[in-house]
């Protein structure tokens, strides 16, 4: 996995697993709690020992990780919730519930069909067709229908987590690709205002599996996240990012005045907004 | 030990003994929940759950049928050991716990389905480079896909609300017949040499 071995070549030691009811890891036969979830991971830190851990979660592995941090504030050093979400607003429940019917009535495969176009950007689809190929029949052989759906309900139910995004003390950084529609910059956004020593990064030209089609660029951006966090130099503020577009670049201000929230240039209004633009320009 | 069927012969198909002994396993246990949907399907249908219980019973049929003209068929003189046992072991279990008798058999029934359609995937045994259009292979695509779909009547049911006050003893029961086809598949798929792990 690119985006594992990136932080690995940094210096990192990285622990990565597969969510309950999915890939390699145990399938409850009829009900996935997400408090098992959080069980998972607690016990996977605990078993890695005192050092700076830093968690992050990629789409319902990022609710996971916003779980632990709320549960379990002293045990972490960073936080980097991915492509991520704390509520699901209407567009991401009928999305989510769409995707669930596609899994029941298409399969696994039909599933993996459907993500893919959501999840990848043209150049990638089309410079990866035979990747494409193998990844889906590796999907669909070590996946089950039955597992996947658990997973699915247990997130298509969940509590809202927005109320208690203001106990996470950690810094966190925010990933978000830049054209991802899946989980949206608003989602993202909701993480940013709520979360007191937080920074949104948005990853310029990504879509929702910025991990993946990204990887080296996202590891680097998460790597400096950890290395500033140690090095006492974080400053979340609440402030907006954009990423460089290669490894090695610098992080830059998203443009002052602006709403990072559209697709097109518009001017900011309220004072609230404006002062976290001014924020992001400091 | 392979972990997939074959090796392939000449025309790139399944050996005909490993096809007999793979489609008689299907068909004991498929026929076993056909004949357990028809026992309990009433003669006029009242309920829209019935209603779902007709459809599983139809493609349960499905299933048969097409196993019996699918399947490239050799004597086997094994199967009739092993098709006793397998029928031993689909028999009913009431669920313990349960409200009453009747209660225990449909949540033992349910969990059996749940088992069978969630934990036999004949389709991951095909290795690369199997005839794509030959009909064992598609017939055994085809139950696979259709298992993901049966197994919702299942779901349903086992997830349902009327059943929340024995949610514990309701997956343990799940949990049982998982573990007992588990093991039966496994045990036939290894007198092929087929591992499934």
């Amino acid at each position: 996995m690119p985006f594992r071995d990136g932080l690995v070549a940094r210096g990192f030691r990285v622990a990565s697993y597969d969510m309950l009811g999915q890939g390699q890891s145990d399938k409850p036969r009829l009900f996935i709690d997400q408090a098992d979830q959080v069980a998972v991971l607690r016990d996977l830190i605990a078993e890695l020992g005192p050092r700076p851990i830093f968690v992050g979660g990629i789409s319902f592995g990022g609710v996971i990780a916003l779980r632990y941090a709320i549960e379990h504030p002293d045990t972490i050093a960073g936080l980097v919730p991915m492509s991520s979400f704390a509520e699901i607003p209407p567009q991401l429940m009928r999305l989510g519930t769409a995707m669930r019917t596609a899994l029941i009535l298409g399969g696994t495969t039909y599933l993996q069909d459907l993500l893919f176009p959501m999840n990848f950007s043209n150049a990638w689809l089309e410079a990866k067709s035979d990747l494409i190929g193998l990844a889906t029949h590796r999907g669909w052989l070590i996946n089950d229908v039955y597992a996947l759906q658990n997973l699915m309900e247990s997130f298509l139910e969940f509590e809202p987590l927005t109320p208690r995004l203001s106990s996470i003390k950690v810094p966190t950084m925010i990933m978000t690709g830049e054209y991802d529609f899946l989980t949206p910059r608003t989602l993202q956004d909701s993480l940013r205002t709520h979360i007191p020593d937080s920074a949104l990064v948005i990853i310029p030209r990504a879509y929702h599996a910025f991990t993946l089609e990204r990887a080296e660029l996202a590891a680097y951006v998460m790597a400096r996240f950890a290395e500033d966090v140690i090095a006492g130099r974080w400053r979340g503020k609440k402030t907006i990012w954009v990423a460089p577009e290669e490894v090695g670049g610098e992080l830059t201000p998203f443009p002052a005045g602006f709403d990072h929230l559209r697709a097109i240039p518009v001017r900011l209004e309220t004072p609230e907004h404006a002062v976290q633009s001014e924020l992001a320009s400091s | 030990m392979s972990t997939l069927l074959g090796p392939l012969d000449q025309d790139d198909r399944i050996p005909p003994r490993q096809q007999t002994r793979v489609a008689a396993f299907l068909m004991s246990a498929h026929g076993a929940q056909a004949r357990q949907l028809a026992a309990t399907l009433p003669i006029h249908l009242l309920q829209p759950w019935q209603l779902e219980l007709h459809a599983q019973y139809c493609r349960e049929m499905e299933i048969l049928s097409l196993l019996t003209r699918a399947t490239t068929w050799v004597p086997d003189p094994a199967l009739a050991f092993m098709i006793w046992q397998w029928e031993a072991a689909w028999m009913p279990q009431p669920m313990p716990g349960a409200a009453d008798h009747l209660h225990g058999l449909l949540v033992d029934m349910a969990a059996l389905g749940h088992a069978i359609h969630a934990g036999i995937r004949p389709a991951a045994l095909l290795p690369e480079g199997v005839a794509p259009t030959d009909p064992f292979v598609l017939a055994m695509r085809r139950i696979e896909f259709e298992s993901g779909r049966l197994l919702q009547a299942q779901i349903l049911f086992l997830k349902g609300p009327q059943l929340v006050d024995v949610r514990d003893e309701v997956s343990a029961a799940v949990e049982r017949r998982h573990a007992q086809v588990r093991e039966l598949w496994t045990s036939m798929l290894g007198g092929l040499n087929v591992g499934t792990e």
